[in-house]
């Protein structure tokens, strides 16, 4: 809460400091009523802003100026010099009581009514009344000082915070970019100069120093939107409980990344929204009961990243907006004619209410306003590049969306590869990745269309060297791969690409008006090494080539859908062709991901196959009898949860409903049952047996353990050699010892005399064991290695890791 | 009129480009392609962790595709918020403008027109004072002038 106080006291502020002008230009000039609208915004902000916070002396205040303003604004009051200083004396009281609130959190209690009296109207003999209130006035200013003074002084610092321009957090940003590339290229260098100790251990801190920079300034730009989204509950309790109305708030998406200063600038029109919404659009409870709708009613927010924006879906179900309200009112006030309402449809009509100087609430409420709301709204919007629409159904509800462009946000993107060149696609859209060798898939040609087959359903395919009008590149059709590309509107196609290559973060920045014209890019990107990519609009991509549904054919695919989820109540299975020409299957349940793995990660030499994932080494099967067939082996990888097995497969082909029925096989322990798939036998593998004959819990590829003995020597000379030999040494007998999985496994290394005593105490220890004597010559027949005979250490250390996997195998 | 100007070679011609509007002049990198944009943009290319969009000047003039060597410097402008690297023939040097960009009789030419805001003396001889918006814009669509 303290944040929000701060972040409310340096808004007033910054926005008193913007609108001084305005107020000196105003007081030299009461004529003038172009000078009002600053004004009029600043009181009304404050206004509003009281909202978040329990102090009504300021909402007193600021709501009384308001209506003074709000009656010149509408003519039905002249400015004069009386209304001028009455409305002067108010934004001075209210600088006080600000100043008083950042000092001691809280608004100094006291009376207004003074300065309030002074704005009404009919005070013809106002100068009398000022001069009185003028008194009172200093009456307090007296008083308030000291207080202030006092309270000040006793009060402890607030979080210090400080306002930066962003451009200046622009330029730190990309300074660190830089330094990241220049280390790139440093590091470049020093590859290419070979091993330099001296260089290397300051050059790692440079390194590790500067990811943490580069973090931390990442993070300084971005924020989640659920800093915005923390206020909302307490805004909507306050707001519901004054109106005497029942509102749940539900929010949603607060994980979506914003700009910084995005989020400065959705925080006013989502606040008015809000706030419009329980003012106007809800019901109160016992009309809502008569309706037959629930006594609370539900707002909804919810943040969506789609493509290249991010949308806030402000949702209510209350009365919804009356069309003819609204013409009616847009005709009084002269926004449109009455031959123009005739040629409008109800959602462009709706769209009136953004107008500037429009509302349609009867009454004025202290909660939300008289229409500065949503134009303001609008502006600010619009001003970055976004958008706000509203739709509404008479008695359901009221839905407003806000499109914010995604400039300078940090996305999770796919990098895609295409005639030797490199595009990004927003991680968002893509459904699933298929190499399109899969049989399942079966790309066919209608006409110039290509349609693939995709869980059943014929989807359409674009490959994106034609999209691109790039050419087509060595790659076969049957070696591309596919990208699922699910778009917002729920229409699924195809991108043909050469190859994918990596996913994670991407920058995404600007791209210049004559690039953006061909409507197939949404920005670019910077990858790693500092290449440019450029990152695929998919959305105008699929609007281009006439893929995007309308709403008529959307209800069509949700039929599908609805039949895909009937479907998905049945079993599902992998269905794959493993080495030996067998169609066989998983439960789909079991397989977690579909791996590829080179030939040289796949561990042959011991009885039970290993391969290395991810870091981690996983027991094998499935691998034919002899060679591998080619360099590259896919992988199922199955888990239940805890441990893990790999599975190599020939062919993955798909996944499929398990609609005949199962019929268990007795025979063979390692088939759960047969069934028929598209008319074939295929055998279900029984995951219990498997999982209980070979998986296990992953362990990392990092090193196997060495215990070694206590004592100076081990820990400074000899335990910096088993490291370099791929062991995590670690001393016998401490905690990190049974933290790293006890002694089971792991190789130890004795001293001689040790071990002997050890022998003789009948201690318990475990094998392998490495000996080590103190003298170089050895007694006859010993199985000790000289301590300082490096290369036999070594050979030890390098045999006894070979053995150990297989003793773990067995 | 003493303002700095950045001298370069476009299409054979000597231009030049207010030094307010040049920020730097780099080293051109690799250039990625941006496949079907317009002719006269050659790519993107970093600078640092900057995108800057390649114009290649003599196509955004108008001139037919052939040819022709380019520096392998390029002038970096900022227009409209955002960062260009201009391709050019030559960077030869910044001098400074002696008079006012002043129409000649008979005009520059019908590429020429689009962008020249004049004729300026310096230095090392007269030369034709560049607008970079209306050079950054390209050469207007066949038909749009009809």
């Amino acid at each position: 809460m303290d944040d929000l106080l701060a972040d409310f006291v340096a808004e007033t502020r910054e926005m008193l400091e913007a609108s001084e002008g305005e107020i000196i230009a105003w007081e030299a000039n009461p004529a003038d009523g172009s000078r009002i609208d600053a004004i009029f915004r600043f009181v009304h902000t404050v206004k509003g802003n009281c909202g978040f916070f329990d102090f009504p002396r300021l909402a007193e205040l600021s709501h009384a100026a308001e209506d003074a303003l709000a009656d010149v604004r509408a003519e039905r009051r002249e400015a004069n010099a009386t209304l001028v200083s009455a409305v002067l004396r108010v934004i001075d009281r209210i600088v006080e009581l600000i100043d008083a609130i950042e000092a001691s959190g809280a608004c100094p209690a006291g009376s207004d009514t003074d300065l309030i009296a002074g704005l009404e109207e009919g005070n013809e003999d106002g100068q009398l009344l000022i001069g009185e209130s003028n008194a009172m006035g200093l009456d307090t200013g007296s008083a308030s000082p000291s207080a202030l003074g006092s309270s000040t002084t006793a009060s402890t610092p607030i979080q210090r915070t400080i306002r930066l321009p962003v451009d200046l957090l622009d330029r730190v940003m990309s300074g660190v970019s830089d330094m990241v590339l220049a280390r790139n290229d440093l590091a470049h260098r020093l590859r290419q100069a070979g091993n330099q100790p001296t260089i290397d251990g300051p050059f790692e801190r440079l390194t590790t120093i500067l990811t943490d920079v580069r973090d931390a300034i990442t993070r300084m730009r971005m924020q989640r939107i659920e800093t915005l989204f923390s206020a909302l509950p307490r805004l909507v309790r306050d707001l519901s409980t004054e109106l005497g109305k029942q509102v749940l708030i539900d929010l949603e998406g607060g994980d979506v990344e914003l700009d910084r200063e995005m989020i400065e600038t959705v925080r006013d029109p989502l606040t008015h929204i809000i706030r419009n919404a329980i003012d106007h659009g809800v019901e109160r409870p016992r009309d809502r009961l008569n309706q037959g709708k629930r006594e609370t009613a539900l707002l909804s927010i919810a943040a969506r990243q789609s493509g290249n924006t991010i949308s806030i879906v402000v949702s209510d179900d209350g009365r919804g907006i009356d069309e003819e309200k609204i013409a009616a009112k847009a005709i009084a006030t002269g926004l449109i004619t009455e031959a123009e309402h005739k040629a409008m449809n109800r959602e462009t009509i709706l769209q009136l209410i953004f107008e500037p100087g429009f509302s349609t609430a009867e009454e004025v409420s202290n909660v939300s306003g008289r229409g500065v709301g949503l134009d303001v709204v609008r502006e600010n919007l619009e001003r970055v590049g976004g958008s706000i629409k509203v739709s509404s159904t008479v008695g359901v509800g009221t839905l407003f969306t806000l499109q914010i462009p995604l400039t300078l946000s940090i996305i999770a993107g796919l990098t895609v590869e295409v005639a030797s060149q490199r595009f990004a696609i927003p991680q968002s859209y893509v459904e699933e990745i298929i190499h399109a060798s899969a049989k399942s898939l079966d790309c066919t040609h209608i006409g110039e269309t290509s349609l693939v087959t995709f869980r059943g359903q014929r989807v359409p395919c674009l490959v994106l060297a034609e999209v691109l009008d790039l050419p087509d590149g060595e790659i076969d059709e049957a070696n591309r791969s596919m990208v699922m590309l699910r778009l917002a509107s729920g229409d699924l196609f195809a991108l043909a690409v050469d190859n994918i290559h990596s996913h994670g973060d991407i920058v995404v920045k600007p791209l210049a008006p004559a690039v953006m014209k061909s409507g197939l890019y949404a920005g670019s990107t910077l990858l790693d090494d500092g290449q440019p990519v450029l990152l695929l609009d998919v959305t105008n991509i699929a609007a281009l080539h006439d893929l995007v549904s309308d709403a008529r054919t959307r209800v069509l695919s949700d039929a599908v859908a609805e039949e895909e989820r009937q479907e998905e109540t049945l079993p599902r299975a992998m269905l794959f062709t493993d080495f030996e020409g067998r169609r066989r299957a998983f439960r789909l349940e079991l397989v977690q991901r579909i791996e590829t793995a080179p030939a040289d990660a796949i561990d042959r030499t011991s009885a039970s196959p290993r391969a290395v994932i991810d870091g981690n080494i996983l027991p094998l099967i499935g691998l034919p009898e002899g060679p591998l067939p080619s360099e590259k082996v896919r992988l199922l990888r199955l888990t239940d949860g805890v441990s893990q097995l790999l599975h190599a497969v020939r062919e993955v082909d798909d996944a499929v409903a398990l609609i005949e029925p199962l019929k268990p096989v007795a025979d063979d322990a390692l088939v759960e049952a047969v069934t028929l798939i598209d008319g074939q036998t295929v055998s279900l593998i029984d995951g219990h047996e498997v999982f209980a004959r070979y998986a296990e819990v992953p362990q990392p590829a990092a090193r196997p353990l060495c215990l070694l003995p206590e004592g100076e020597w081990a820990s400074t000379i000899l335990a910096p050699l088993v490291s370099a030999a791929g062991y995590d040494a670690v001393p016998r007998g401490t905690r990190e010892e049974s933290e790293k999985g006890g002694s089971d496994g792991a190789l130890s290394i004795w001293f001689e005399d040790e071990f002997e005593a050890a022998l003789a105490l009948d201690m318990d220890i475990a094998q392998p064991v490495l000996r080590l004597r103190d003298h170089p010559d050895a007694p006859e027949g010993s199985q000790t290695i000289y301590r300082y005979d490096r290369e036999a250490l070594m050979s030890a250390l390098q045999a006894a890791r070979t053995p150990a996997t297989k003793g773990e195998a067995a | 009129m003493n303002d700095l100007l950045v001298m370069a070679q476009i299409a054979g011609r000597r231009c030049a480009l207010p030094a307010g509007d040049v920020k730097s002049v780099i080293e051109l990198g690799a250039i990625t392609p941006v496949p079907r944009s317009p002719d006269f943009i050659a790519g993107i290319t970093a600078l640092r962790s900057q995108a800057l969009t390649v114009i290649d000047c003599r196509l955004a003039l108008g001139f037919p595709v052939i040819e022709w060597a380019t520096d392998h410097r390029a002038a970096v402008v900022h227009v409209g918020g955002h960062s260009y690297a201009l391709m050019v023939d030559a960077i030869e040097d910044i001098a400074t403008g002696r008079t006012h960009p002043e129409n000649v009789p008979g005009g520059f030419g019908r590429e020429w027109a689009r962008v020249a805001t004049g004729m300026v003396e310096t230095a090392i001889g007269p030369a034709l004072l560049i607008d970079m918006p209306a050079l950054i814009a390209g050469p207007e669509p066949l038909g749009a002038a009809a």
